[in-house]
């Protein structure tokens, strides 16, 4: 294959990567815009949907029914949990951002080898819910990754809604931005800070369930999506969805480009790298002049 | 602290080198080799403490050091036939090199950016590591073993696969370290960082350029490292790309955190505390992490002052 | 006029944080030895000014002079070897630390001379300064003591003796009265006097008790400038400043 369609293969899948990226980081990002904390667990809420989407394909007859299934049964399991981790963790050291950063690694060690024990150490695959084959005339595409990229789509469309047309959006606005103010205005802290926990977790649960079938489920496939989440966020922006969504897209691609032409190793330099050079670059740290 | 309580301290810190000179005369074999490696592992956390619990400024980037001395020593062995001694001197000055080009960098930002920043320049770091594995042969790692000359003592030659060149090697350097650690944490540089963690602005307005010595430590605090990182490379003969992973960063602040943040003897309880925990783990179950897991959330949680530090606090606050 | 320079001098300061001027073109001019008081109502950027004066804050447009010498891009810490020493309106201390370690932080600046000097010193000498400094506002037996375990108007002695372990010779107190009882407030009005006689003192209040009381001259602020400037008994009668107090 020449240039030419090499080029817009990585393309393509880059903007695959791109979209389930933006559904990913968005979670993280909504958690740290909102709490101002940083949860390292934030992949393995990822692992867990894909885990998850394995077991219920495992459970139920056709692949469709599975996606179906785990669509609505991995966000839901992995957001009670985000739930209770909110309740009995980072609710008692009252979000203290150091704090919640070891913690928050506690609970990845926890999840991730709780998974490693249930369900064991071996990659499994999940058959997509649909299969056809988009025939371009150098390579055939996977349908299935067009799919994925219209549901993250949508994803991405209905939280934007609930930020901008409902009034827990409306809350979880007011509370990024000065979270003293909203709590005089009568805005329930606790209750938006523990929903935007759960939300994060359903996203990355929800990104993991699209991904499975392209990728396989694994007990250690969190770290990646975190350490990609964590550009796309920094890089982004806290909390807002447009910087997300650019940022999302800028990793995604580049990192689909520099994959194919040269070596995943080297994109993944490139861009820890890129990340830590713009938070000792930025003024305001991390925090900092980014208002959403 | 006046002459006489600097030397009662001193003389517990060089009570507790003693025993752990004595023990390596009634250890078992098993635990003989371990305990050699708690001590190494110890001076690693001894590094990462004086930068968290004297200066205040938690990394998660330590693994990055630990090995810049571990490459330092064992590239310098294995491809160019240097000495344990020139070694060790390569793999520190390693890391203190790059303790001092990342403080440069990183030392604008503080509390969560920094944070990350480290987290990121070590990933990268441990991403380089792999990347070039002609060299440094990536995850597999090299031996030592047969590239490395005995060391030679008056007219003997001791080889360094006998337990006690491991043992009283590990115990020299974590005696180093150890003793280092007190000096500073006595010392009035100890002071000024102990006060910047406690109120930086604060100790500037009292006459302290905060920034150089929040580089001082991190320089301080990456040798050390570095040195743990070489002589483990040198003393057990291995050098990998696993002692550059995230674990291996989030090891010393959990040793760290378990024995007592901010307490000179803290990181060794600490360290041989989690060591036998987690050794004892990996023999029931492959997902032997757990146990650091769950320490880190109990910790953090209920006991975020250690061992010492809760010991310190509620009857002996003469402690270091 | 003066023929002696002054202590510490400010031309035209100005500091404007985005829109809001804080400090508007500023000129004041300290002796040495003087007790001054700044006064002015809230908002009136006492706090910047002094801020500006012991280098926690930069400058927008201005110069500061001390004994001659330009120091406005000087860092606090420089500053605070010159001599410059600031308490603050917040009580700043080392809350988890004993009283003696609070004090002794700035009593061992001066003694931290050279690359020896800073790795080890002898401990008595530093006992000695710091002993003198908390006896001298009367904290000499809570040494041992956890400085969050003080009452209030102990923690502001405290950093009264951490400011004179400092060597301070132009010495600057933020509204240091504020929380306190009246018989502190008399202990305190003793101490300034005693320290006067050796340094400079600039003193920002609102105690008026106080200001009549301590202060040889007076400087009013009000909304970032100078309003009035003279001796207590004739800014009492300045109409301008009476406007600025009461005609809110």
């Amino acid at each position: 294959m020449s240039f030419g369609p090499h080029l817009f293969l990585a393309l393509l899948e880059g903007t695959v990567t791109a979209f389930v990226l933006a559904v990913t980081a968005l979670g993280l990002s909504l958690v740290f815009g909102v709490m101002r904390i940083v949860n390292v667990a934030h992949g393995e809420f990822f692992m867990l949907g894909a885990v998850l989407a394995w077991f219920c394909a495992s459970l139920v007859g056709t692949p469709i029914a599975g996606f179906l299934f785990a669509m609505i049964a991995a966000p839901a399991v992995v957001g009670a949990l985000a739930l209770a981790a909110d309740r009995l963790i980072l609710r008692r050291i009252e979000y203290h951002p150091e704090g919640t950063i070891v913690a928050t690694i506690g609970l990845l060690y926890i999840l991730q080898q709780a998974v490693l024990t249930l369900y064991g150490p071996d990659a499994r695959p999940v058959s997509p819910p649909v299969y056809f084959t988009l025939t371009f005339p150098w390579f055939g595409y996977s349908g299935y990754k067009l799919v994925v990229a219209a549901i993250s789509a949508l994803l991405l469309a209905a939280v934007w809604w609930l930020l901008t047309r409902t009034t827990l959006g409306l809350y979880m606005r007011a509370a990024q931005q000065d979270l003293e103010m909203a709590q005089a205005f009568g805005v329930p802290a606790r209750r938006v800070y523990a929903t935007v926990f759960a939300l994060g977790a359903m996203l990355a649960a929800a990104a993991g369930v699209l991904v499975v079938p392209i990728q396989q489920a694994h007990y250690l496939m969190g770290l990646d999506p975190l350490l990609l989440s964590f550009i796309v966020v920094i890089i982004g922006g806290l909390g807002s969805v447009k910087g997300t969504l650019v940022a999302a897209f800028v990793v995604g691609i580049s990192d689909g480009v520099v994959s194919v032409f040269f070596s995943p190793t080297l994109a993944k330099i490139v861009a820890t790298l890129l990340v830590a050079g713009v938070l000792v670059v930025r003024p305001g740290g991390l925090f900092g002049g980014d208002r959403a | 602290m006046s002459g006489r309580g600097a030397a009662r301290l001193l003389a517990l810190h060089l009570a507790v080198l003693a025993l752990l000179f004595l023990a390596q005369f009634a250890l078992p074999a098993y635990h003989h080799t371990n305990v050699a490696r708690i001590m190494v592992l110890a001076a690693y956390a001894v590094g990462y403490n004086i930068l968290l619990g004297y200066t205040g400024l938690m990394s998660l980037g330590h693994a990055m050091f630990f090995a810049a001395g571990m490459y330092g020593a064992g590239l310098p062995v294995y491809y160019l036939g240097f000495g344990a001694a020139s070694a060790l001197g390569a793999g520190i000055a390693a890391g203190v090199v790059l303790a001092a080009l990342f403080g440069l960098m990183a030392l604008r930002t503080s509390g969560v950016s920094f944070l990350i920043v480290s987290l990121m320049f070590a990933q990268a770091f441990y991403l380089a590591s792999l990347y070039f594995n002609e060299i440094t042969l990536g995850d597999q790692g090299f031996i030592l073993s047969d590239r490395l000359a005995p060391l030679s003592v008056g007219d003997a030659s001791v080889g360094f696969h006998e337990p006690a060149v491991k043992y009283n090697g590990a115990l020299l350097l974590f005696a180093a370290c150890l003793l280092l650690g007190l000096g500073l944490r006595l010392s009035p540089i100890g002071r000024v960082l102990i006060a910047i963690r406690e109120n930086e602005e604060r100790a500037r307005l009292l006459g302290y350029d905060s920034y150089r010595y929040k580089l001082l430590s991190l320089v301080v605090s990456g040798g050390v490292a570095a040195a743990a990182g070489a002589s483990y490379a040198l003393l057990f003969s291995y050098a990998g790309s696993t002692f550059a992973s995230i674990l291996f960063s989030i090891y010393p602040l959990l040793w760290t955190l378990l024995g007592g943040v901010g307490t000179t003897l803290g990181p060794l309880i600490g360290t041989g505390l989690m060591f036998y925990l987690v050794d004892v783990a990996s023999g029931f179950t492959s997902a032997y992490l757990l146990v650091v897991g769950v320490a880190l959330v109990v910790l953090i949680l209920w006991f975020p002052q250690g061992i010492l530090g809760t010991i310190r606090a509620r009857w002996l606050p003469w402690l270091p | 006029m003066a023929a002696v320079a002054p202590l510490l001098e400010t031309e035209a300061l100005c500091k404007r944080f985005g829109g809001l001027t804080a400090v508007s073109d500023v000129s004041l001019r300290l002796a040495e030895g003087e007790i001054r008081a700044i006064i002015g109502p809230n908002g009136a950027g006492k706090t910047t000014l002094v801020g500006i004066v012991c280098g926690r804050l930069e400058p927008t447009s201005g110069r500061v002079l001390y004994r001659g010498r330009e120091i406005t891009a000087m860092r606090p810490w420089e500053r605070l070897v010159q001599g410059i020493v600031y308490t603050f309106q917040v009580t700043s201390i080392f809350k988890g630390l004993s009283c003696y370690e609070n004090v002794a932080l700035p009593a061992q600046r001066r003694l931290m001379q050279g690359i020896a000097g800073r790795l080890a010193l002898d401990e008595r000498a530093i006992e000695a300064r710091v002993g003198a400094a908390l006896e001298a506002v009367g904290l000499a037996d809570q040494a041992e003591r956890r400085a969050d375990a003080l009452a209030y108007g102990h923690q502001r002695l405290l950093e009264l003796a951490m400011a004179l372990a400092a060597e301070p010779q132009l010495l600057i107190l933020d509204e240091p009265t504020q929380g306190l009882a009246e018989s502190e407030i008399e202990r305190f009005c003793e101490l300034v006097r005693a320290i006067a006689r050796r340094a400079t003192v600039l003193l920002i209040e609102h105690n008026m008790s106080v200001v009549l009381d301590l202060a040889e001259r007076v400087t009013v602020m009000d909304a970032g400038a100078i309003i009035a400037e003279g001796t207590p008994a004739q800014i009492e009668r300045d109409p301008a400043v009476q406007k600025a107090y009461l005609g809110r």
